[in-house]
């Protein structure tokens, strides 16, 4: 726990959350914006249409985001030198485990502002029916649980590499996976981290070429998808927790 | 008997196949302050990150206290000792005294702790700058602070006057001479600079190429440098064979003979020996092999094998 306190504390000053407010901005900017005025027939299928626009913008947007976040938590250990003296007064575990919880308090502070935004403006602008409580908890979680791993694996990287410009292009690389991963086939898009936003998807689109309508449809949410990013999660966990562990400094 | 707060035994270390360490035995006595010195490259700093658990021994043992040092028992021992390795560790965006609370908090000692080491290196009135606009001088400070926050009983520096000006080295030397006296500290010091240590040091290790090539206390040390005289005549060749021919031990060593230390009666019948063979005596001088030569033919010797 005081672990945890103190890497609050080293970010005093750092404004990690400036770079998580712009991005957010842009990316609500963005998302809403198409929605702002809406047909009666589309406020009938609101919900699930902003749950099919918003993974879409997470998979672009997040990995960058989680890049940013994690580096600049590990540059602050790296810039001043600072593991060598960390590591003679505390766990070398529970240092990367203070990382990781305090990046991921951030994340789940951008995808919790997200999801208050996205239910306000459903809210407000009429869409039918209550909110669908399951499918945007759904929505949270898996979202949540994607980005996390992607900051998982970017902390790795940043702790690991005193370089931050490298995960910086693998945050880079992995956002274009994610948007691209829109089209692979479901049994490729497991192979990579950054393509759960798409493999999790709870909603659905069909699109008419005939009368260029889409729509938009909730679908059962895919819990193979969810524990195969779970078992991800961990080996991530797993693997990058002992290489720090095992690291001289 | 004295006890080691330190002992290595055997310690070696290998990066890439290359053996950095070699089979060291270190001792460092309770209340000492050990100087550990050698070469840039010798092996300094990675025999002190392993005495930290910093870097992990490729063979042999280290005991801290008494205890053999192990992956469990690390931390444990950790809280009696501070540590300053190479350039020193500190956050730029936060104040010296936020710097300071971060390790009093993770160390579990009370807050006054943070204004007594303050104290101790001249750093009160600069506790609330923000690091990143300290001098390197007030940085090493600030470093020394944080390796005193827990009143270690060993204080490991490494190179703590590396990159300082005349006046910080001076301030730093101070500082760590202080500590055994005011606070029963031990210290183990490493540098490159023989003068330094000399200057510090009741106790001294000479590491060379990963070997430890001496230790012992830095009085012994002394004791190896040689007395010996340098005569110049206007005929050297001659005088040697006069002095030899009266029994007087020398040699012939370029443009002067070298003599043993001899006493002042010896000496003057020596020169009374060679004008009244009509040898003119240009010059005789006491000489002293220094501290220097010793390190250099300690380091070079062990070099080369």
């Amino acid at each position: 726990m005081k672990a945890l306190k103190m890497e609050f504390f080293k970010c005093r000053r750092r404004r990690i959350w400036l770079p998580l407010l712009v991005m957010l901005a842009a990316q609500l900017a963005w998302g809403l914006y198409s929605l702002r005025a809406l047909s009666e027939r589309e406020l009938q299928q609101g919900w699930a249409m902003i749950l099919y626009n918003f993974p879409m913008l997470n998979a672009m947007m997040t990995p960058v985001i989680a890049a940013v976040v994690a580096s600049r938590l590990a540059d602050i250990e790296h810039k001043g030198q600072t593991l060598k003296l960390l590591e003679t007064v505390q766990p070398t575990g529970s240092l990367f485990d203070a990382k990781l919880i305090c990046g991921a308090a951030y994340m789940t502070g951008f995808l919790a502002v997200q999801m208050a935004v996205v239910l306000l403006f459903g809210i407000c602008s009429g869409f039918a029916g209550n909110p669908p409580v399951t499918k945007l908890t759904e929505y949270f979680f898996s979202s949540l649980v994607t980005t996390l791993a992607i900051l998982l694996l970017q902390l790795v990287l940043s702790l690991q590499i005193q370089n931050q410009m490298i995960g910086m292009i693998v945050g880079l690389i992995g956002s274009f996976i994610g948007l691209f991963s829109l089209f692979f086939p479901p049994s490729f898009q497991k192979a990579f981290v950054w393509a759960y936003y798409a493999l999790l998807y709870n909603t659905g689109m069909a699109w008419d070429a005939s009368t260029h309508i889409s729509d938009y449809y909730f679908i059962d949410f895919n819990l193979s998808g969810f524990l195969c990013l779970i078992a991800y999660f961990l080996v991530i966990y797993g693997v990058g927790r002992v290489l720090f562990i095992r690291k001289e400094v | 008997m004295t006890q080691n707060l330190v002992e290595t035994k055997g310690l070696c270390k290998s990066y890439g196949g290359a053996l950095r360490v070699k089979n060291l035995h270190m001792q460092v006595p309770e209340g000492a302050i050990y100087g550990f010195l050698g070469p840039n490259g010798a092996g300094k700093s990675t025999t002190l990150k392993m005495i930290l658990g910093l870097a992990h021994p490729t063979g042999g043992e280290i005991d801290v206290f008494g205890k053999r040092m192990n992956a469990k028992n690390r931390l444990d021992i950790l809280k009696d000792i501070g540590s300053l390795i190479e350039s020193p560790s500190y956050y730029g965006h936060l104040t010296g005294e936020e710097n300071l609370k971060i390790l009093q908090t993770l160390r579990k000692v009370p807050e006054q702790n943070i204004r007594e080491a303050l104290e101790i290196v001249r750093l009160t009135s600069q506790k609330d700058k923000q690091v990143a606009h300290y001098s390197l001088g007030m940085k090493q400070r600030l470093g020394l602070a944080a390796a005193l926050l827990a009143h270690p009983r060993l204080l490991i520096l490494d190179e703590p006057t590396n990159g300082l000006d005349p006046a910080g080295i001076q301030e730093m030397r101070e500082l760590i001479c202080d500590l055994p006296r005011r606070f029963g500290m031990t210290v183990l010091v490493s540098s490159h600079l023989l003068s330094e240590i000399d200057q510090m040091a009741t106790h001294v290790g000479v590491i060379a190429d990963g070997a430890l090539v001496y230790q012992n206390t830095i009085d012994r040390l002394h004791e190896k440098s040689e007395h010996h005289l340098a005569l110049r005549t206007l005929n050297n060749p001659l005088a040697q064979a006069i002095l030899t021919h009266d029994g007087v031990i020398n040699d012939l060593d370029a443009d002067e003979i070298i003599l043993p230390p001899l006493e002042n009666e010896e000496v003057a019948h020596c020169v009374a020996l060679l004008t009244d063979s009509g040898i003119g005596v240009l010059r005789i001088e006491e000489r002293r092999k220094n501290l220097e030569d010793i390190f250099l033919e300690l380091t070079e010797g062990a070099a080369s094998l």
